[in-house]
């Protein structure tokens, strides 16, 4: 199996940068920046992976457009991304997705199709089938890591001494590019995966050194809807080769986590781009500057106003 | 007046110490410059961290009076350079603020509205310690400055720039910074209906005093000051237009803050957001972050 490597993350860098944010680190306290990948215009890193992979889609098969199965951040990313570069987009959500991820993804002109939560996949291949589009799945493809691993560039340059970096992991595409730029770049930094207890398959997984297989509705238990999904063959390989640990925080301590990103950095962050920071906050860690990615900030209103105030 | 250079040198002593702020997408042609993404959570930090790094003696320490913001920059900034802090506040400044303050090592001194000038006055005349001014002040105004330079330098297509006023710090440096290099763009001040002495002045052509009181009664409490002369001399001669905005408007940007820019703005720091709806277009700055957080529940619970 190929592994993503540093030069296919730069070249991302590259095809992405007119298309994204670039993201400051944020002070959260003395010993912990956060990267707030939440200020993307889709709310989420998302746009990042699915810039690249569709900007390398042939000039040939754009008119057909592209499909996506999502639990919600990665549908708007390919929806925006579809916008940007003129391309037809259909999408489908399970059924469990907040309301207010799939009315943003029809905002962004994408058609959206909501099924059952084990359906969503094919039903994707069932389009791709009818139209002749080009799938594009939310973490298990080069191109969407490499587009992900961005961020640990950015990470990098922007602070040379970091220790840690703190990574919500769910398919794995995330910590998969991240985990390649950094250990390419910086081999003497940790990377730590962090996942809601409540879906650890990817802890127990490494934990094993071979991957573990949950019930998508165990996953779907966490809070934390954007980390219910589980590695791939590909994803896991790259967490195999470079993620040096993967930590599980509860349900408690995330809800606390998106208050107190809340409160210290003055950024909105949903449940699942909160876990990097309820891990340093709850667990130990190795000592030196760390960064936790906030990955996402798409959160219902009423639910950022309770953790915000408690 | 400051000059484009005075913003430039700033632009070099703050650079180490403030967040290089991106511009964000919000919308169709409208962009906002979060300042609130500021390690105090407000733009004040660049003019304290400016004005403090250019004085000539600060052995003494420093004092500043300030509804909030300010004081939480001062303190940042002297805590940098290692020198004490004493900060005067106003009665009415939301509790976060000033716990804000004290947590970075200032010394905190809370006062009636209309007092807080001569007490700050009183202790720099007895420890012969140094006033740093909240808007009053050239170097102030140059680090304030330094936003203007990087909206023109990430936003080649920049028509206009909406801009919160109260003191008018963060205008003069901002339109002196956007119309040496863009003359071009359009400067817009933005204020709270509740306290618009500025648009009155401009109306007017010439400085309009309201009463503290009168001005105090908006939820955008960073927004209660007046302009002193040096800040109205940039105001008079730099702005273009000036958008009021109502309390009710004010809160539903704090509200489309969160939902369309995953931002935490405080009152102050959304009425500019709230003027460029009316506006439709251009950048927006976002001038701090520091509410109350119940105060943000509601306002999010009352934008359903």
């Amino acid at each position: 199996m190929r592994l993503v490597t540093l030069e296919d993350v730069h070249a991302a860098a590259a095809a992405i940068a007119p298309h994204v944010v670039r993201t400051p680190l944020l002070p959260f306290d003395s010993a912990l920046w956060i990267k707030p990948e939440c200020l993307q215009p889709i709310g989420a890193f998302k746009q990042r992976g699915a810039v690249n992979a569709l900007s390398r889609i042939p000039s040939e098969a754009r008119s057909r457009g592209v499909v996506a199965y999502s639990s919600g951040n990665h549908a708007q990313a390919v929806a925006y991304a579809a916008k940007l570069l003129g391309m037809p987009a259909a999408i489908v959500v399970p059924s469990n997705t907040p309301q207010l991820k799939i009315d943003a993804t029809r905002a962004h002109g994408a058609e959206v199709f909501v099924v059952g939560i084990t359906e969503r996949e094919s039903r994707a291949y069932e389009l791709v089938e009818e139209r002749g589009a080009t799938l594009i799945p939310p973490f298990d493809h080069p191109d969407v890591i490499a587009g992900q691993g961005t961020i640990g560039l950015e990470i990098c340059a922007d602070l040379p001494d970091v220790a840690t970096v703190l990574v919500p992991v769910s398919g794995g595409g995330l910590i998969s590019g991240v985990a390649v730029a950094v250990k390419s770049l910086r081999p003497d930094v940790r990377v730590i995966g962090v996942e809601p207890e409540l879906a650890g398959d990817a802890a127990a997984s490494f934990a094993a050194g071979s991957q573990v297989h949950w019930d998508a509705h165990d996953r779907a238990r966490t809070i934390a809807d954007g980390l219910r999904a589980e590695p791939s063959e590909l994803t896991f390989a790259h967490i195999r080769e470079h993620v040096d640990d993967i930590i599980t925080v509860t349900e408690d301590e995330i809800r606390s986590a998106v208050g107190e990103i809340a409160r210290r950095t003055r950024v909105v962050s949903e449940p699942s781009g909160a876990v990097g920071v309820a891990a340093y906050l709850n667990r130990s860690l190795p000592a030196g500057p760390a960064v936790a990615v906030v990955s996402g900030g798409n959160i219902e209103p009423a639910l950022f106003a309770s953790l915000v105030a408690g | 007046m400051i000059s484009l250079d005075d913003i430039r040198a700033a632009a070099t002593v703050i650079a180490p110490h403030v967040v290089r702020t991106p511009l964000l997408p919000f919308g169709p042609s409208r962009w906002l410059k979060p300042e609130s993404l500021q390690p105090i959570g407000a733009f004040k930090l660049r003019g304290a961290l400016n004005a403090l790094a250019r004085l000539e003696n600060r052995s003494n320490g420093v004092v500043a009076y300030s509804s909030g913001n300010h004081a939480q920059a001062v303190a940042f900034a002297a805590r940098l350079h290692g020198v004490p802090a004493a900060i005067v506040m106003p009665s009415n400044t939301p509790e976060v603020k000033i716990a804000a303050t004290r947590a970075l090592g200032a010394e905190v001194f809370v006062v009636g509205i209309t007092e807080r000038v001569e007490r700050a006055e009183a202790l720099v005349a007895e420890r012969g310690a140094a006033l740093i001014p909240p808007f009053d002040h050239p170097d102030v105004i140059a680090g304030q400055g330094t936003i203007g330079l990087e909206i023109c330098a990430d936003l080649p297509s920049l028509d206009a720039v909406v801009v919160p006023m109260s003191g008018g710090g963060l205008i003069s440096g901002v339109a002196t910074a956007v119309k040496a290099l863009r003359p071009d763009v359009r400067v817009i001040g933005a204020e709270p209906a509740l306290a618009a002495d500025i648009a009155d002045s401009l109306h007017a052509g010439e400085l309009v005093r309201w009463d503290p009181v009168a001005r105090a009664r908006t939820a955008a409490d960073a927004l209660r000051d007046e302009p002193s002369e040096l800040t109205w001399e940039h105001i008079s001669e730099l702005v273009d237009d000036v958008i009021t905005v109502s309390e009710d408007e004010i809160l539903a940007a704090v509200a489309d803050l969160v939902r369309g820019a995953r931002l935490v703005a405080e009152p102050s720091g959304a009425v500019a957001v709230a003027a460029q709806a009316k506006l439709g277009h251009g950048v927006a700055v976002v001038s701090g972050g520091n509410i109350d957080p119940q105060l943000l529940a509601g306002a999010l619970t009352a934008s359903g």
